[in-house]
Formats: structure tokens, sequence, C-alpha cells
């Protein structure tokens, strides 16, 4: 893989949460991340997948097990924006250890640098650049974004 | 128009796999014959010569990006300066003899 930049990357992972965008058919937030997840793609059928844990380890991670769907294991007792980041950045994992994302070449793309990758893909997958315009032109201001996200605080600072 | 057509690309490819397919059979022109990219860039992109999808995408959008930059202006000096003597340093000669 040829050395790509910061800039180059993050412009791949807002194509890929554009593509889970439209395909979601949202067109006002928030984005339902959790339905995508129930009802992914068809070229993702076997790698998404959601289950509730009881875990003070991780907020979320995703797992394949040898021969199985694969499925993002949340806490349970997350705060509906974590929740909802927690599942989005776990999605990019999903994606790109599933068989079209590595038959796309995303690992070679995205491993080295995997939380910011998946980070930048969360903040993006929950609020599109399509959504974010359409909120800013309506008049919606920094105060109100988060919420009409549903964003973590940190996270909608951050995006904004 | 050609970055809106490259995005398009792009997230089309994360979700249908025909565009892998097309890309690893080397009929990715036919893909690119499908979106809005000038003569000129689809010709390049086609061309590119990579070792994945993902690794096209980039080298692809470093295209794009370069065909979109205006070009950069170069400002050269008039080609009368220097024919003529400059009347104001004349001016501050004779002041100051």
């Amino acid at each position: 893989m040829i050395p790509v930049s910061r800039e180059e990357r993050h412009w791949f992972l807002k194509n890929v949460a554009r593509a889970l965008s439209e395909f979601s058919g949202v067109s006002e937030p928030p984005v339902p991340v959790e339905e995508v997840l129930n009802h992914p793609p068809a070229v993702y059928q076997d790698d998404f997948g959601v289950v509730d844990m009881y875990s003070n380890l991780w907020d979320a991670t995703f797992a394949r097990p040898p021969g199985r769907r694969g499925s993002i294991f949340v806490r349970v007792d997350l705060d509906p924006e974590e929740r909802r980041f927690a599942l989005a950045r776990e999605t990019l994992c999903a994606i790109l250890t599933s068989k079209h994302g590595r038959s796309l070449g995303m690992p070679d793309l995205l491993m080295s640098e995997l939380k910011d990758s998946t980070e930048y893909f969360a903040a993006h997958c929950l609020a599109p650049e399509s959504l974010v315009q359409a909120y800013r032109a309506q008049g919606g201001d920094e105060e109100g974004f988060a919420e009409s996200f549903q964003l973590p605080a940190a996270v909608a600072a951050a995006r904004w | 128009m050609s970055m809106q057509a490259l995005n398009q690309l792009v997230s089309r490819s994360i979700v249908d796999p025909t565009v892998v397919q097309a890309f690893r059979s080397g009929r990715i022109g036919d893909v690119l014959d499908e979106l809005e990219f000038t003569s000129d860039l689809r010709a390049q992109l086609e061309g590119i010569e990579s070792d994945s999808w993902a690794e096209f995408a980039v080298i692809s959008y470093r295209y794009v990006k370069a065909a979109e930059m205006p070009a950069p202006r170069i400002e050269l000096p008039s080609p009368l300066e220097g024919l003529f003597p400059d009347q104001q340093s004349q001016a501050d000669q004779e002041q100051v003899a």
C-alpha cells in the first residue's frame, strides 16, 4: 500500500460514512445506526450484528467468531449517545474486516491508524456532511447540534 | 464535478460489490463511464495501476484534486519595464544634486 496522508484517509472514511448514510435513506438527524446494523447492506449481511453485554471492560468491541456472524458486543448500561457513538465506531471495524472490506483493501489503508479512523468515521457516520450542511442551512447552531444528532458532547464539539 | 463523481464512486463501492469486481477484472472503465468525469481524468483514472481498490481510490483522489486546483498565476514583470528611465529616481537624483 502506498503511503497515505491523514487527509486522504479521512476523505476515504467520509465516503464510507456517506455510503451507509445513503443506504439508510435518512433525510434528517439522528442517523439510525442501530437500525443499519440490524438491517445492513446485503454485502455485510454476515458481518453486522449487535449483542448487549454486561461488562466493565469496554464500551463496545467487534468480534467475529470463526465461521459465525460478526457482532458488536456493547455494554448494556451506556448512555444512548455513548452507545450510538460506540456502535458507529465499531461498525468500521466490522466493515474493514468483512470479506467485502478486505476485497476493497481497507485493512491496508486503515489498520495502521485504526483508533483515529474509527473515531473519525463514527463522527461522520452519525453526522454525515449532507445532514450537517442542511442543519446549518436551516439555522441550526452549535448548541443544538449534539441534541439534534444525538452525539456525545465532546464528539459534537469536535465535529462542529 | 469530478470530485463529486469520485465521491459517488467510492461510496458506491462500499455497498456495491460490482464496483470492485469491475476493478479486479480490468473493467473499471465501464464504471467510470457511468459517472461525470472529464475525458482527460477518465483516461488518467483508467490507467492507474494499483494493488487494491483502496489504493486506486486514493490515487484517483490525488488526480482529481490536482485537476480541480486552480492553475497557479505567474506574475511576470511588464515587458516595458526597464525600457524607460525611472523618472522618479531621476528626480530624486536632481534633488540631491
